[in-house]
């Protein structure tokens, strides 16, 4: 499975699932049911370069490739997708565009204590009216003096009741169409920064999703990102990232539930024999395999094309595309395979079968990959 | 930081790469391998002497290439220097040959102060090798060590042995096997791995570099030789007992006390 790995990703391997074997995966449950976010984990995490993965070391991060980081976000995610996905959203789509497109000052401020995790990153696109046509947001970030003043309403924001740190998209020209988009970092506490309800989600439910909604929200001019107009550009290079990371995600969450599955079906017996023994189990067990491993390769081999230097966007969203529906198919299964018990909170598989449908929707809904696969692949 | 009059200025700490899993053949790869966790908690009173006292901590290994990695690990936690002692001759080595290598691979790293051992290993499970080299390196040892307090130039050490607390002192250099229950090792985090894996120094040494005979160690110089190695099965029986609650917890009680379980 994983021949072409350095050592160092392997070794970076065994510490997560270390840690998460420890500390996340018997508190996993417990979490979701309650809808908590797990602070002390968390802040363990930080110390231990979880919310830096990337971050180059000078600024206080692991330095580590992007192999180590879906690796990083597979393991977590095998444990708790929701940790998995505070962790994952805020090293690619916060911390990314900080370091890729941010100046010098900026990075010093913000970088050290997001790879610390001792502030949380957020990424905010998504609109009540803009979700996938990213174009259409409708928020403004006007200047004023040296300052911008921030209308937004965004909702479904990942981390976001634990943000400090928000990456805002708005509109900076609001006659410039997609072009007037660009990025500005609205900080919490700011006066006008105001965080929502938590969502009531069908899975994920130990991460924080809100709504931040900015009212004349004054943010120094220093806080864009990039140049005026470059938000779609940003964004996208962010998304490319966050795709890995979330197609990482989906294979954790699959690699549970087959391990689950696993576990379940030489336990449980039926007709005197395990269930395992039974052929239309094994070969369930074989199909979850094997998808699995078709889409850890996938994830792996968009994170080899980064790490090389190479373009990346298509296997990303390929990556995305495939592991996610993979994820949703493989926990369908894990629960298929527990039968009724699988449809009870007495076993995990239900919350993984919850937590993989959403890895089809955010990031970009599998619909939207394909009409970016095929663009590439069709031309225009 | 560093001050040598406190603790110990140099630290060997032996671990050994154990196999995690498997089917209990002697195959060993990459993926099986891994820190026998038995040497954790040794690794970790060493990085905390020194965290608290100043000094190195080198940690030192006998493997096959494939199992460097170990070592790495190991400075991912905080160690100094990591030492793999690698060579072909060492194939099939019982714990005396192993103590043997060991033993003058130590001798290697003189002057050093303090050299700690896992009480066991995962694998096999013997306890032989910490005493062993010991013996042959002629250095006070405590087996089964607790607690450490290092005063000045010597040792305070504490070893737990059934429901009893023995307090001993003893000089550097000492050899000490510490207990795997005697503290939590840390996690080792991703901060560390670039130094671990990029910066900090991993020598492999063999046989020649130590001027040890292959006649002293591998199957040639064991004193004992595994013959067979096979798993153990054990025969488990499920009885279900029937009636009333108080009925199954009557029948329960005479079972358990008619088989002196109880």
């Amino acid at each position: 499975m994983d021949t072409f790995l350095t050592e160092k990703n392997r070794a970076v391997r065994r510490a997560v699932r270390s840690f998460c074997d420890e500390e996340v995966r018997p508190i996993a449950g417990e979490i979701d049911r309650e809808a908590s976010f797990p602070w002390e984990v968390v802040e363990k995490m930080g110390k231990l370069g979880y919310f830096g993965i990337q971050v180059p070391r000078e600024l206080g991060g692991a330095g580590l490739d992007s192999m180590s980081y879906v690796i990083v976000i597979e393991e977590i995610s095998r444990a708790c997708a929701s940790l998995g996905l505070c962790v994952t959203v805020h090293n690619s789509v916060a911390v990314f565009p900080i370091l890729a497109f941010g100046n010098d000052q900026q990075k010093q401020k913000w970088i050290p204590p997001l790879a610390r995790g001792e502030k949380i990153g957020a990424f905010c696109l998504t609109e009540p009216n803009a979700g996938s046509d990213a174009a259409g947001i409708e928020a403004t970030a006007i200047r004023r003096e040296d300052h911008y003043v921030i209308n937004a309403n965004k909702v479904f924001v990942t981390n976001g009741g634990v943000a400090d740190i928000c990456l805002i998209f708005a509109r900076t020209d609001p006659e410039a169409g997609a072009k007037g988009i660009s990025v500005v970092v609205a900080e919490r506490g700011t006066p006008g920064f105001v965080v929502g309800d938590l969502e009531d989600l069908c899975g994920m439910r130990a991460n924080p999703v809100t709504s931040i909604r900015l009212y004349d929200c004054a943010v120094p001019m220093e806080n864009l990102i990039g140049e005026e107009g470059m938000g779609l550009k940003i964004g996208l290079a962010a998304l490319d990232i966050g795709r890995t990371g979330i197609a990482a995600q989906a294979v954790g969450i699959a690699q549970a539930a087959l391990e689950e599955a696993v576990k379940y079906s030489r336990q449980r017996r039926q007709f005197g024999v395990p269930i395992a023994r039974h052929q239309a189990i094994a070969a369930m067990i074989a199909d979850m395999a094997t998808q699995v491993e078709a889409a850890r390769l996938m994830v792996y081999r968009s994170a080899t094309l980064r790490d090389k230097g190479k373009p990346f966007s298509q296997a990303s969203a390929m990556a995305k595309l495939f592991a996610s529906e993979t994820s949703t198919k493989v926990t369908d299964m894990a629960v298929q395979v527990h039968g009724g018990y699988g449809y009870s909170r007495l076993y995990p598989v239900e919350r993984y079968y919850r937590d993989a449908r959403v890895t089809r929707i955010y990031e970009g809904t599998s619909e939207i990959h394909r009409v970016v696969i095929s663009k590439e692949i069709l031309g225009g | 930081m560093k001050n040598t009059a406190m603790g110990p200025n140099k630290t060997i700490v032996c671990v050994k790469p154990v196999v995690l899993s498997g089917s209990g053949a002697k195959v060993r790869s990459a993926e099986s391998y891994g820190l026998n966790p038995f040497d954790r908690p040794a690794l970790e009173i060493a990085l905390q002497m020194k965290e608290k006292r100043g000094g190195t901590v080198t940690v030192f290994a006998m493997g096959p290439e494939p199992s460097a990695f170990v070592l790495n690990e190991a400075m991912a936690m905080g160690a100094d220097a990591g030492i793999l002692l690698c060579d072909p001759a060492l194939a099939g080595s019982d714990t005396l040959a192993t103590s043997t290598a060991l033993g003058t691979a130590i001798q290697h790293l003189s002057p050093f102060d303090l050299v700690l051992f896992g009480t066991r290993s995962s694998d096999s499970d013997t306890g032989h090798v910490g005493p062993q080299a010991a013996v042959l390196l002629d250095l006070p040892l405590v087996t089964g060590v607790y607690a450490v307090e290092p005063l000045g130039n010597s040792l305070r050490v504490e070893r737990r042995i059934d429901d009893f607390r023995e307090t001993y002192e003893l000089p550097f250099p000492a050899v000490l096997t510490v207990r795997p229950g005697s503290v939590r090792p840390r996690d080792i985090g991703l901060l560390e791995m670039g130094p671990a894996f990029e910066e900090k120094e991993l020598m492999t040494w063999s046989l020649k570099d130590l001027g040890l005979s292959p006649e002293r160690v591998g199957e040639a110089g064991s004193a004992t030789a595994v013959i067979s190695l096979s798993k153990v099965k054990r025969t488990k029986t499920c009885q279900f007992l029937s009636g009333s609650n108080e009925e199954q917890i009557e029948e329960l009680l005479s079972r358990l006390l008619s088989s002196g379980l109880l």
